[in-house]
């Protein structure tokens, strides 16, 4: 790294004129935060001050291939050098290409794909898809949504409205809300909503929780059902094996669509190329993002089955719906860079294998730290939660959510814990070393707090 | 790259696999369609069978640098060698200096930035802002939204619904509190009038009118753009002098923030950096795109002034939203490159010179075809609506097909240009005389074929 930045300027600058995620710039400012980071390589990233910090958090869950990556730049260079737009009614190469990939990646009849620039987007255009599907079939009450407690679909206007508890994401200052969202219990095996002692219990009232959901309002008034097939938000929520499959068939009895949201769980995240793919559930629209590019630009896209497709084509039938970046030709010959990798690299199988380690070793600490109440996930998608007391599985105050993310950050770590759980999702790329040292930073930072708390 | 394109390949392909804006499959495959594009320079792009097109208005008149300027690729190639996202927390050089910025060719005290990647996340995230905004001021009961019928904000959640006219209800039901008020079109509009001034001061008036049917206590917001730019009726359509300064002391008298959509018209398009500096007007947010990077990657923001920004500051006012992407290095860096072309190639100026010299064509265009119902425009936003009867401004009915016939005749010129209700010119930025001269006179040449199909004189 030659240049040499000004850190106070850019931080200051930052402070005044950027709207950072969930941040607030006078507290940042008290802080001196934020850090201003200018290199990447693999998990970790480097500080305008020369300090190195692991991202295990891997940005929002997201670099799957590890940062640094220059194949990557040269893919987005090489095309920007040919065609970075397209005009009205055209299409580009590197777009067709990502389409015909996606088709050949996703499960079953998955094959057409409306590309965009994020997982809100994605999510987005599922729903309007879903709804506007029903119409072409002449079921124009189908309008209603259900999503389960605990998930997280993304934060524009309709998809908002989907999955976690308004307390979570401050929905309250966005009332009212979208009409027709319905919400089902979450299938969480530690904090179970249902009746059930057993994975395996629980899995199956929970699917049955959505049955009596669509038949309480009625199966002709329910578009879709959505759902992360491991659910990020609760700590990564892998639920009984009974699960996936008695939502597909129950979406099947009642002619609803099923959308599964990939955009965490996709491209290996969970050990398997698609989260849907540990249960064998052909969804009827996929959405991705993240990992589709590793975020090294914006990019997702919204996978439909022929099915499906095949209302839209005929004269009066097109989906009416643009958004000027989606389609782009510069993010997609990234993604293909990327997927690349990550097939030439067998990355998803080193994400299975990588994961089992990783998991096993935080059950280690589990048994060395009585704050840990759970550890949970599947492949490179991991949780733990935090408790007062293992047995009434009591929660801490939040302030010890907050206290914890602070130790972390004193270990080097970007890593957030939110509500006493914390997902820790690196790079899918990393090596057992790169698990090691996070295991060894997260037995530090664990002990410091429950020295603190007297524990 | 040309030569090693598989054109039939890849076009079966795209029919197959790629959901495309706008355009049925079945009927691409029976007409050969798409076109692939594989290079591009200034206006003109070549297609993977080696023709060269010029792309009228730039993509969706957001490629206002104009195609292959390798300062962009050269940028974005230089940041992502250094850093490719910003983790949880921290920030980057680019997206701190793209915020600073923004702040100082934005007007007013404009100030703050979330960026996000596309013109309908800018508005999503602007209306969440404005409602925030209430509820840290104590005014809980502020949700509803105004905006102007016909206008265009955006395809996800609410934008989907602001303004509009039809072809919504495939996602019925819409979003609650969006409340539709008058255009201020000179052309057409509810008032039975011609005097743009009138026009302007009663679609202003109709505005405070929503406000005070609906309760000052309930409204939040409202949104417009300086001028519809792209849309199928109200398209280049400029108010009268009065609108929008009435617009700003209204929505101050009511407690009401006015939020300005530049995603089309900012970044020079008008001639002038913000469509909203022709009337001197500060809102309390913008939201800008495409021009912002010419869409060289997906970047787009909504900037709020310090008075809104302050209410998202201290203990328990954080504002609660993430988005992946938003504030993305690489796209800031390629936004900063775009605005130093901007700014390096007069582009601004230019923008103001070819748009009066294009306006002056398409007028004298007018006086020549009858079919021409009214010529207009700003800057590099113009339009030309096409009647059946000018005295009635009646238009053609669908069955015509005026539409398809129009863009096929375009494309036997190699004209990318496909008109929606209006013919919209908006070529970008870097737009040449001769290019205009080409754009009028294939126009002048399709409208008097058409004429002449239609038994028109």
């Amino acid at each position: 790294m030659v240049d040499v930045y000004d850190t106070n300027t850019i931080k200051s600058s930052a402070l005044r004129y950027q709207w950072m995620h969930n941040k607030d710039w006078t507290q940042m400012g008290e802080e001196g935060d934020p850090p201003v980071i200018i290199e990447g390589n693999g998990m970790k990233v480097t500080d305008s001050d020369g300090k190195e910090w692991l991202d295990v958090s891997g940005g929002y869950y997201s670099i799957h291939i590890g940062y640094g990556r220059k194949e990557l730049a040269y893919a987005a260079y090489e095309q920007l050098k040919q065609i970075t737009f397209f005009p009205s009614g055209t299409t580009t190469p590197p777009v067709i290409e990502l389409c015909e990939k996606l088709a050949e990646l996703t499960p079953g009849d998955l094959s057409r794909s409306y590309l965009n620039s994020g997982g809100s987007e994605a999510n987005e255009i599922a729903l309007k898809i879903t709804k506007a599907y029903h119409k072409r079939r002449g079921e124009n009450g189908r309008y209603k949504f259900i999503s389960r407690r605990g998930s997280y679909h993304g934060t524009t206007s309709s998809v908002m409205w989907l999955g976690e508890s308004s307390s979570n994401y401050g929905l309250t200052d966005f009332e009212p809300a979208y009409p027709g969202m319905l919400h089902a219990p979450s299938p969480n095996s530690y904090r179970p909503e249902v009746r059930g002692e057993t994975p395996s219990e629980i899995a199956v009232n929970s699917a049955k929780a959505i049955e009596d959901l669509i038949l309480m309002h009625g199966p002709n008034t329910i578009a879709g059902v959505i759902g992360e097939a491991v659910a990020q938000p609760p700590g990564a929520v892998v639920p009984g094996d009974e699960y996936w499959p008695m939502v597909r068939e129950i979406c099947d009895r009642y002619g609803i669509l099923l959308i599964a949201d990939e955009i965490i769980c996709g491209f290996g995240r969970t050990g398997t190329m698609f989260g849907m793919d540990n249960w064998n559930v052909v969804p009827d629209i996929m959405c991705v993002g993240k990992g589709i590019t590793s975020s090294y630009l914006p990019l997702s896209a919204t996978v439909v089955s022929d099915k499906i497709a095949e209302h839209f084509g005929g004269e009066g039938n097109t989906f009416n719906m643009a958004v000027t970046a989606s389609g782009h030709p510069v993010s997609a010959a990234v993604a293909l860079k990327n997927i690349e990798i990550i097939e030439t690299e067998k990355l998803v199988q080193r994400s299975a294998e990588n994961g089992t380690y990783f998991k096993n070793k935080l059950n280690e600490l589990q048994q060395d730290h009585i704050s840990i109440g759970d550890v949970r996930g599947i492949g490179m998608l991991l949780g733990i939660e935090f408790v007062k007391d293992r047995d009434t599985k009591e929660e801490f105050p939040l302030a010890v959510s907050d206290r914890l993310t602070q130790i972390f950050k004193e270990n080097g770590m970007i890593l957030v814990a939110s509500k006493g759980i914390v997902t820790i999702a690196p790079p899918i790329s990393i090596t057992r070393d790169d698990i090691d040292e996070i295991v060894t930073k997260l037995d530090i930072s664990i002990g410091s707090l429950e020295r603190e708390l007297g524990l | 790259m040309v030569g090693t394109i598989d054109t039939n390949a890849l076009r079966k392909a795209s029919l197959k696999h790629n959901w495309m804006h706008f355009r049925d499959w079945r009927q691409m495959a029976e007409e050969g369609d798409p076109l692939i594009m594989v290079d591009g320079k200034g206006m003109e792009v070549i297609d993977s069978d080696g023709n060269s097109w010029l792309d009228v208005n730039g993509g969706y008149l957001n490629v206002n640098v104009g195609y292959g300027r390798t300062e962009i690729a050269d940028a974005v190639l230089e940041q992502m060698l250094k850093i490719t996202f910003t983790p949880r927390g921290t920030t980057t050089p680019p997206i701190a200096a793209l915020s600073q910025k923004l702040a100082e060719i934005t007007p007013g005290d404009l100030e703050r930035s979330w960026a996000v990647t596309g013109g309908s996340e800018a508005n999503e995230t602007a209306i969440k802002i404005a409602k925030a905004y209430h509820k840290r001021n104590g005014e809980s009961g502020r949700y509803k939204i105004i905006s102007r019928k016909g206008s265009y904000h955006g395809a996800l959640g609410i934008t989907t619904w602001l303004g509009g006219r039809d072809g919504r209800s495939d996602f019925e039901p819409p979003y609650p509190g969006v409340l539709y008020a008058p255009q201020p079109n000179p052309y057409r509009n509810e008032f039975n009038s011609e005097d743009p001034s009138e026009i302007a001061v009663k679609a202003a008036q109709a505005i405070e009118d929503l406000i005070v049917f609906n309760g000052p206590e309930t409204v939040a917001a409202v949104i417009a753009e300086p001028l519809c730019a792209d849309t199928p009726i109200d398209a280049a359509s400029v108010p009268g002098p009065e609108y929008w300064p009435m617009l700003r002391q209204i929505c101050d008298k009511y407690g009401v923030l006015l939020i300005d959509d530049e995603v089309i018209c900012g970044f020079g398009r008008t001639g002038k950096w913000f469509g909203i500096n022709h009337w001197g007007v500060v809102p309390d947010i913008m939201t800008v795109a495409k021009g912002v990077v010419s869409t060289y990657l997906p970047m787009a923001a909504a900037i709020t002034s310090r008075r809104v920004a302050d209410a998202f500051t201290g203990p328990g006012n954080i504002f609660p939203m993430t988005l992946t992407f938003g504030g993305h290095p690489v796209t800031a860096a390629a936004a900063l490159a775009n605005i130093k072309i901007i700014e390096d190639d007069g582009l601004v100026q230019n923008a103001e010179r070819m748009g009066k010299y294009l306006l002056e064509q398409l007028k004298s265009l007018q006086i020549e075809h009858s079919i021409i119902g009214n010529a207009r425009g700003l800057g590099l936003i113009t339009a030309l609506e096409i009647v059946k009867d000018r005295s009635t401004k009646e238009r053609f009915p669908s069955e015509v097909g005026i539409e398809e016939m129009m863009a096929k005749k375009f494309a036997e010129h190699r004209l990318v240009l496909r008109p929606r209700g209006t013919i919209v010119i908006a070529p970008p930025l870097c737009v040449k005389r001769d290019e205009i001269d080409r754009i009028v006179n294939t126009v002048d040449i399709v409208l008097g074929e058409i004429e002449l199909e239609l038994g028109i004189k």
